[in-house]
């Protein structure tokens, strides 16, 4: 039956002869190869809640009266895009657990990419011929960071008012043409003429998934066509791959991560709260509320404008709001074109254009380990500055000296990182047997009176067998009557 | 075949573990967020707290002298017909005075002086400020305060409801007819919807929209507002206490700040926290965190087990 | 290249490495239908907690037990009971053998590339209508999403197309957010209002705060402004301030009495209220515009003019 089905589509199609490399195509088993695998099913469940908060979600800045079931808000003025995010979350059945679904994929999404490419990166998983891979992927990042904002910024509530507020005055500070792209989007000068919430959800909602999914294929893509990489081991050569076939081992262990991941992300739906807009209120541009941040993909500019200081430059009639324009579109495009080139930054030190499909350990690339622990500083440094009011409150400590202490930790902490970090390398590289299980000194004492210390054998587990890999066996000789009896459950040979 | 023997036995374990971990973390959040529960979505008048004046703190003395209770419900009754404010203003018994300046001697006049007149640079001048404001200060338990140099932060009382009147009594008797006066307010009936506009037009900006309070400059900050009681936050509006604009009858009328007491008390300190555990109050800091430690964390565990870590 | 690997001899069944990772496979077999029993009963329940329509948290925790149950079982089906390998696969050349490069290369340089040279008029016209057509498709594309912004304060813009205007006019009324007329006497000391030009109730540039700094008479001195702030500005102990931030236009909501600042909390820059709210410390680069106000003969509070600069945060045509 099988049989049939698969030739009646390989006689329309002829995948047999591609699709069986492609299901015999090997995984490395290394846990952290699993990493972009949470991002890729996290936005899986993005794009199933997203379906559904669509069927509810009213894009529309129009006021209405609220008559929802949330009894503070009953008949206050709201648009009707707060007005169906409050109805999603107590009118809809299912809807407050879709909505905060959404949001905490949103979170683990761009987290898992950043955890993910950190891996990439500090494994030089990035090298020559995957430099293409690296640049889609930061593409993924920054458009990911983007749509989360979009999203963010739909339910019209005072925090994400807020937020929209600040992104239309740093769109203004662009020097020529600021003002000409605020109006333009906004539909005129702040808050401009309704459009926004309707424009930043055709955004959010179609092109600018539209263009991940396209760019998600061309990762994936590349990933088959280039294979992946691996660490140095028994084995594991430049021209291998060692692991376990795409069908059905990995196909299993994925299918079944997919599902762990929903059940985390659908979890925390559930038990943890996130956005709580009906707390917040409706957007108006002249009410404001204190402890207000964007979400925690955003929160490095916001901590970097706030540690700025107040250079405005002024001259020859006009105006470059420099407090703005520094932190806010210069600092994160200089740091996505650092992501962005970083391959050709390391190609440029090193002129190395050899393939490489063995990774490296961090150690033994201290420059390059010590650069990004240098650049986590940085943006750890800015996203905690993010926060100086809830830890000035939490610690009860001056504001001020708060921001203070941040103006001088975040240009400070990335050159302790580095150098840090490159002598931690230096240090690992030159002792013997990191990494590796220390063995008992046993200490005796020789006839003559003398002491003497030897090393212990490999206790066991230590050092383990491996087998030696072999190519994905095309048939199995089920001829073998003895092993045919086992009918199904195969033998264990121990 | 060492190898194989290794990897079930770390198996073995690994399994039950991660279930184990995932189902203590997601009990862990179920049972906290129990306890916290109003009825917001469904109920369709305001949470009613009525405080007889003196309002009634857990654990005080409830015995109130009945000069004290009957005027404001003969007043409440007389008013009724024009004033639906929620908010009547009454004297305090010219009984309390007495004892009122036996407290404060011992308690208050170290600092801000017998005749309540202040001390430079070290005690403000309470003449003139009105009974209500003496009552926001003492019955939040910022004062008697034991170090001046820093905010007054809000601890338990050091007086009972009557204590605190009479030392109000006082302070009030040196200035009859000035300053605050301690307010009583019925909540009862109140309009939530202004009260949480009003809320967030005039008050989130310090108390944040959730009532957690932030940090401000100079050192000062905005307490939380979520152990605040109708009456104090009356007389924080009307007083201005330290920070604090002051709010005039003329900004926020009686009617308004009974709507806003009630929206404080009732729905900020009770909030809807439909959909989980609220995190704190404090927007998307607390999110974040709790997204990259539990949601990737966990997730990186997973990975953990289902990959090889050699 | 599937040749090669089709030739490899066939495995037999008891090879290693086809063998379950595990050494009890029925008992791993056992747990992994047991997980995903719980897995199934996890959906079931969800289904019934969504028929008798209870919290968030039990269709969270059903749907949640149900992916996890089905997760972990799939997971230990993949990992403990299905071939163990390892198993390896060659690599092959990314790059293409050098005579197929060097006839595609042959192809682009040799055969289009000559046609290219020789018909250059033809191409060159071919790129300029092309560059022109996008031009036209973006013309459109970004033209008609917005008004232009008017240059400057030449009293033909509107708030909705100018950075430069406000509603704020000489005489203009002003009232709150209700479009209730503040009087004189509405504010006590250390009072705070957010105001705006009647009929405007809410418009986000005229937004503008109005404070009582002093208990002053109509013939009393002035409260006293520092400057960039001006004295003649206050009315009666009042003054008025435009409300955005000139940082990034959040509404500086947030008044400190006893030290007279004005803080936004957006990114806490700190304006002090009797210098004419110059910055004192945070990103803010300016002070925040002071409006002009005045008291009627009824005690109707008016603006006495408009601002004299552009509110909110800095922009390139700002002089």
């Amino acid at each position: 039956m099988i049989d049939k089905s698969l030739n009646w589509i390989d006689d329309r199609l002829g995948v047999a002869k591609g699709g069986r490399s492609f299901l015999d195509k090997i995984f490395p088993d290394h846990w952290s190869f699993m990493l972009g695998e949470i991002a890729l099913y996290s936005f899986i469940v993005l794009l199933g809640t997203g379906v559904f908060l669509t069927l509810y979600f009213v894009p529309s800045a129009h006021e209405i009266v609220y008559h929802g079931s949330y009894v503070p808000l009953r008949g206050q003025k709201v648009s009707e895009a707060y007005a169906s995010t409050v109805g999603l979350s107590f009118d809809v059945r299912s809807g407050l657990l879709m909505r905060q679904a959404h949001h905490w994929a949103a979170d683990i999404f761009l987290g898992a990419i950043a955890v993910h490419m950190a891996r990439v990166f500090f494994t030089g998983a990035f090298r020559k011929p995957r430099e293409l891979n690296w640049v889609v992927g930061v593409l993924m990042l920054i458009l990911g960071v983007v749509n989360g904002f979009l999203g963010y910024s739909l339910p019209d509530d005072l925090v994400s008012g807020t937020g929209i507020r600040i992104a239309y005055s740093i769109m203004e500070s662009i020097p020529l043409v600021g003002s000409y792209l605020a109006f333009f989007l906004f539909g005129g000068n702040y808050p401009g003429s309704g459009v926004i919430i309707p424009r930043f959800f055709v955004l959010h909602v179609l092109i600018v998934p539209a263009i991940l999914v396209g760019l998600l294929a061309a990762h994936l893509g590349l990933l088959v066509k280039q294979k992946h990489t691996q660490f140095p081991g028994k084995g594991k050569t430049e021209s291998n791959v060692v692991g376990s076939p795409m069908f059905p081992t990995f196909m299993a262990k994925t299918t079944g991560f997919l599902f762990m991941t929903s059940a985390v992300i659908f979890g925390l739906g559930g038990f943890a709260q996130i956005n709580p807009i009906w707390q917040f209120g409706q957007y108006e541009p002249y009410q404001i509320s204190y402890a207000v941040q964007p979400d925690w993909y955003m929160g490095w500019l916001d901590g970097a404008a706030r540690i700025m200081p107040s250079w405005e430059w002024v001259g020859y009639g006009h105006t470059i709001p420099l407090e703005i324009f520094l932190p806010a579109v210069i600092f994160p495009g200089l740091i996505f074109n650092i992501l962005l080139a970083w391959p050709l930054i390391e190609w440029y030190k090193t002129k190395d254009s050899n393939y490489h499909n063995l990774l490296d350990r961090p150690r033994d690339r201290p420059k390059r380990t010590a650069a990004g622990a240098a650049m986590l500083a940085l943006l750890f440094g800015v996203f905690f500055a993010s926060s100086t009011d809830v830890m000035a409150n939490f610690f009860q400590l001056p504001l001020m000296d708060v921001l203070w202490f941040f103006r001088f930790f975040v240009p400070l902490a990335p050159i302790v990182a580095y150098f840090i970090t490159f002598k931690i390398c230096h240090e690992m590289r030159d002792a013997e047997n990191i990494g590796k299980r220390k063995r008992a000194l046993i200490v005796s004492r020789t006839t003559d009176g003398e002491y003497v210390t030897a090393e212990s054998a490999p206790r066991p587990g230590d050092g383990h067998e491996e087998l030696e890999a072999m190519p994905v066996p095309t048939f199995i000789d089920t001829t073998d009557p003895e092993l045919a009896t086992a009918a199904g459950v195969r033998r264990v040979i121990r | 075949m060492s190898k194989t023997a290794r990897r079930s036995v770390t198996a073995r374990l690994a399994a039950p573990a991660a279930l184990v971990g995932v189902v203590a973390v997601f009990s862990f959040v179920a049972f906290s967020s129990g306890s916290a529960q109003a009825d917001t979505t469904t109920s369709t008048t305001a949470p009613v707290t009525v405080s007889t004046l003196p309002d009634a703190q857990p654990g005080t003395v409830q015995a109130v002298p009945t000069a004290v209770s009957a005027e404001p419900s003969a007043s409440a009754t007389a008013d009724s017909a024009s004033n639906h404010s929620g908010i009547y203003y009454t004297d305090l018994p010219a009984s309390f005075i007495k004892p009122g300046q036996a407290l404060f001697a011992a308690n208050c006049s170290s600092c801000h002086g017998s005749e309540a007149n202040g001390k430079a640079g070290v005690a403000p001048n309470l003449q003139g400020l009105g009974a209500g404001t003496v009552d926001f200060w003492v019955s939040t338990g910022r004062m008697p305060l034991a170090n001046t140099s820093v905010q007054a932060i809000r601890k338990p009382p050091r007086f009972d409801r009557i204590q605190t009147l009479e030392i109000a009594a006082f302070v009030q008797s040196l200035t009859p007819g000035q300053g605050t006066q301690v307010p009583l307010v019925r909540t009862a009936g109140a309009d939530l919807e202004n009260g949480n506009t009003l809320f967030t037009l005039n008050c989130a900006a310090c108390h944040t929209i959730s009532g957690a309070g932030d940090a401000l400059a100079e050192g000062a900050y905005a307490p939380s507002l979520h152990l605040a009681t109708p009456t104090q936050v009356v007389e924080a509006i009307r007083s201005g206490p330290g920070n604090m604009p002051h709010f005039g009858p003329g900004n926020i009328t009686n009617t308004e700040a009974r709507d806003i007491a009630a929206y404080v008390t009732g729905v900020l300190q009770h909030p809807n926290d439909a959909g989980g555990v609220g995190l704190g109050g404090i927007g998307p800091v607390g999110e974040g965190f709790v997204g990259l430690l539990i949601g990737v964390g966990l997730l990186m565990l997973v990975c953990f087990w289902i990959g090889d870590r050699a | 290249m599937s040749d090669n690997k089709l030739s490899p001899p066939p495995a037999t069944l008891d090879d290693p490495h086809l063998q379950p990772a595990t050494k009890n496979p029925q008992r791993m077999q056992n747990l992994a239908i047991l997980a995903m029993v719980v897995g199934m009963l996890g959906f079931i329940a969800f289904i019934w907690v969504y028929w008798i329509n209870a919290s968030n948290e039990w269709e969270a925790g059903t749907l949640a037990v149900g992916m996890l149950g089905l997760g972990v079982g799939t997971i230990a089906w993949g990992k403990y009971l299905m071939p163990q390998g390892p198993f390896v696969e060659e690599r092959h050349d990314f790059h293409s053998s050098e005579p197929e490069r060097a006839a595609f290369n042959a192809a682009i340089t040799g055969r289009g590339g000559l046609e290219v040279k020789r018909r250059g008029l033809l191409l060159g016209v071919f790129a300029v209508a092309g560059g022109i057509m996008t031009l036209a498709l973006a013309v459109p594309g970004i033209r008609s999403l917005g008004p232009k912004p008017a240059k400057s304060d030449d009293n033909q813009g509107s708030t909705e197309n100018s950075l430069f205007t406000t509603n704020w006019k000489k005489g203009t009324k002003i009232v709150t957010v209700d479009g209730r007329q503040v009087m004189v006497d509405d504010l006590e000391v250390g009072g705070v209002l957010t105001v705006f030009p009647q009929g405007f109730e809410g418009s986000s540039p005229d937004q503008v705060i109005l404070i009582r700094l002093a208990q002053l008479g109509p013939n009393d001195p002035p409260y006293p402004i520092s400057p960039p702030g001006h004295t003649s500005y206050g009315v009666q102990g009042y003054v008025a301030y435009s409300k955005l931030c000139t940082h990034l236009g959040c509404p500086v909501g947030l008044y400190q009495e006893r030290t007279q600042q004005l803080v936004c909390p957006c990114h806490q820059s700190i304006f002090n209220v009797n210098s004419g709210a110059i910055p004192e410390f945070g990103p803010a680069p300016r002070p925040l515009p002071q409006l002009p106000i005045t008291v009627d003969a009824t005690g109707q509070m008016r603006a006495n003019g408009g601002f004299d600069q552009a509110v909110g945060p800095g922009f390139w045509e700002r002089p």
